[in-house]
């Protein structure tokens, strides 16, 4: 069976996150290429999701448009509504039944297949379709792969347990540790799907069994977060393994310059893929991340370019292929790092040295621009300085990606090498003034 | 690691919620075991619980994607955990008041004895921790960078005065929300995804006007968070414009005026 793709979901989420309410249903359908009619269906299935993962915090969920429910989602929480996507994976109702049944039995005790297949014929709904035995250890043999249960050791029949250290062993201090330090990583490192989905977790074990109530839980709020950053971890753990194994990736890649984003037949309710964007074959070697706009890029090798750079959210339908010989991945990598060694982000261009000097905000203020300075300066150094200004010089390849933080310090900064981007520089305030002039 | 396993089902999640079972996979754990070698976790718990976690997270695989991965212009991480974070926390939960020592920015220090908690906060841009703490004489939310905090202690709070003080906290935040209108300039419309991920970090809403294809895009942020939606302003340079908020307007005038100067260009510019 084809693994399910969530590429459109992805898509979907990012174009409502970003664009919250810019279009009508027609104009976002337009946009990625879909029928207004798949839009529609999307939309409802996604509500439910949402609905049922924010687990009543918020009853008007549903009721909601889904932008709006994007927008609200960044008031007070620290929880990131984007998550649900990861929750979306489908399933036939009789297996949740039947799932929730087996992991519920195994709370009470280990329990054999024989012993799990009574407690389900037992428990199943009459409406539902009874279990055999077969299938009763498929479920077994897929939630101990997922680390959900475990076989204790011991001679057959085999007895099953449910995988409940944390509860059993940590005190309710310790899980509240716990909670936090999840929390508090998934939010400030990469890659965080797992983490929300442990916070998740460990929350309900706080509140279900031990009687916190959900605000007070939530006591952490994180500030100028990219919060759709999340959607692009679903390509991620591959990509991590592809690396690891020095393994080619192919996939279809759709530039997020380009008008859709997602291509398919409009009059075709399902997502028809062929038609549109570029099939690539990558040897994948770096993922970066750029912490000034919150995107993920992949740097590779491919034979017809060499090194080429990807923007994660274009990549759909990827999927992993041959391994490349040790020796000739080493040399890629060594090239590549090489080449970005010196990118502000992730530009190969030729190697600048860029000066520029830095005014203080005055005597008795504190050196907040300084400060700023040194925190994302990444490795420029600060040459001279005196109680006035101090010089700032990096060197970088090409100017275009430092261009947009030197220019966030306004008049606190001065380009003064090279002469291109000084000049550069003079231009951009001379056409800001002009706008502003008119207001 | 694929993410989305059927175990993590939202149908199936809601049913195990009413069943009572709570199930963790190893997905979340070798997660949680790669996130404990970093040096936070040595403050986030006490030394037997991080014995225990580790301890019981002996076996699962972990995935090092550290060498895989690169941080592009990131703020250096001032911190992730903050000592003082444990006490805070708990007294939020427990509803006490806080006793508090802290530095201020023009030197010298203050002391609170009635601090009432409300949130902690941190600021991906600093990267570090703040309090929010509601300050009942001066009727004002007050933030304070957990660095500066030399003492906190916790003090019973009459629960009353508790919730009373996070309402009025809440109320405070609310009055002072600030909102401004940037426009996309048509020009730049096919960098539109840049200019929509860099304001992705602030509360917005997008509109569209097919007949002048112009984005517009409304931010809502807090009176004292003006002074970053003016740095990513400049930042995207003339790729937009501000075209509702007096005060943020002036403010760009000014700071393309004085820039104008700064590099002898001061013909026709405005003081």
């Amino acid at each position: 069976m084809a693994r399910e793709s969530f590429d459109k979901e992805i898509q979907f989420l990012r174009m409502l996150a970003l664009t919250s309410g810019a279009y009508s249903r027609q104009q976002y359908a337009e946009k990625l290429g879909i029928s207004v009619h798949t839009f529609d269906k999307m939309m409802k299935r996604l509500r439910e999701i949402a609905s049922s993962s924010l687990n009543g915090r918020d009853g008007a969920a549903e009721q909601r448009d889904m932008a709006e429910l994007l927008r609200f989602s960044y008031l007070d929480s620290s929880d990131p509504l984007l998550l649900f996507l990861f929750r979306a994976k489908s399933l036939k109702e009789s297996e949740s039944e039947r799932l929730s049944i087996l992991l519920g039995a195994m709370k009470e005790g280990a329990k054999t297949a024989m012993e799990l297949l009574d407690a389900c014929s037992e428990a199943m709904p009459p409406e539902l379709a009874l279990p055999d035995e077969k299938t009763i250890r498929g479920d077994l043999k897929y939630l101990e792969g997922v680390g959900v249960i475990t076989r204790e050791p011991g001679p057959r029949p085999y007895r099953y347990a449910l995988w409940d250290r944390f509860a059993g062993l940590l005190a309710e201090d310790e899980l509240l540790d716990v909670h936090d330090y999840a929390c508090m990583m998934a939010n400030t490192q990469l890659p965080s799907v797992q983490g929300y989905l442990l916070r998740d977790m460990m929350s309900k074990l706080l509140t279900r069994d031990r009687g916190f109530d959900a605000e007070s839980l939530d006591v952490f709020r994180y500030k100028y977060h990219y919060y759709s950053r999340i959607l692009d971890e679903a390509h991620l753990f591959p990509l991590f393994e592809a690396i690891e194994g020095r393994c080619y990736v192919s996939f279809r890649y759709f530039s997020p310059k380009k008008e859709t984003s997602y291509s398919s037949r409009n009059t075709n309710p399902l997502f028809e893929r062929e038609a549109g964007g570029n099939r690539e074959r990558v040897l994948p070697l770096k993922i970066v991340y750029d912490h000034q706009y919150g995107r993920w890029y992949l740097l590779g090798w491919g034979a017809r370019h060499g090194i080429k750079k990807y923007r994660l959210e274009g990549v759909t339908d990827l999927s992993v292929g041959d391994a490349a010989d040790a020796d000739s991945w080493n040399e890629k990598l060594g090239l590549l790092e090489q080449r970005i060694r010196h990118s502000w982000l992730v530009d190969t261009g030729r190697k600048t040295l860029v000066r520029a000097r830095f005014y203080k905000p005055g005597p008795s203020i504190p050196d907040f621009v300084r400060e700023r300075v040194l925190q994302q300066g990444q490795w420029g150094v600060i040459t001279e300085e005196d109680e006035i200004s101090f010089l700032y010089e990096i060197e970088v390849n090409g100017i275009i990606e430092i261009k947009p933080w030197l220019r966030s310090f306004g008049s606190s900064c001065e380009v003064l090498e090279p002469a291109r981007l000084r000049e550069e520089m003079i231009a951009e305030w001379k056409e800001l003034r002009e706008y502003y002039e008119s207001l | 690691m694929n993410p989305f396993e059927k175990i993590f089902n939202y149908q199936l999640l809601s049913r195990l919620q009413d069943g009572g079972a709570a199930m963790v996979t190893s997905h979340e754990r070798s997660w949680l075991k790669s996130m404990l070698a970093h040096p936070a976790a040595e403050e986030a718990f006490l030394p037997e619980t991080l014995d225990k976690l580790r301890d019981m997270l002996r076996e699962e695989p972990v995935v090092d994607w550290t060498p895989h991965l690169l941080h592009k212009a990131a703020s250096k991480e001032k911190m992730v955990y903050h000592p003082h974070i444990r006490t805070i926390r708990r007294a939020i939960h427990a509803c006490s008041a806080l006793r508090i020592a802290y530095s201020v920015k023009s030197g010298g220090s203050n002391a609170h004895e009635n601090a009432i908690p409300f949130k902690l906060e941190y600021s991906m841009v600093k990267r570090e921790w703040y309090l929010l703490w509601y300050d009942s004489r001066k009727s004002m939310l007050m933030n304070t960078r957990l660095s500066k905090l030399a003492e906190v202690s916790e003090k019973p709070c009459d629960p009353e005065r508790f919730a009373r003080c996070t309402a009025q906290a809440k109320a405070y935040l609310v009055s002072r929300r600030a909102e401004a209108v940037i426009a996309v300039v048509p020009a730049y419309n096919e960098e539109l995804s840049r200019i929509l991920y860099a304001f992705s970090c602030f509360e917005r809403e997008v509109s569209f006007d097919e007949e002048r294809d112009e984005y517009r895009i409304k931010l809502y942020f807090s009176l004292n968070e003006q002074e970053y939606v003016l740095s990513k302003a400049r930042f995207l340079g003339k790729r937009i414009r501000i075209v509702e908020n007096d005060r943020l307007i002036a403010r760009m005038k000014q700071t393309v005026s004085w820039a104008l100067q700064r590099y002898g260009v001061d013909e026709g510019a405005t003081e």
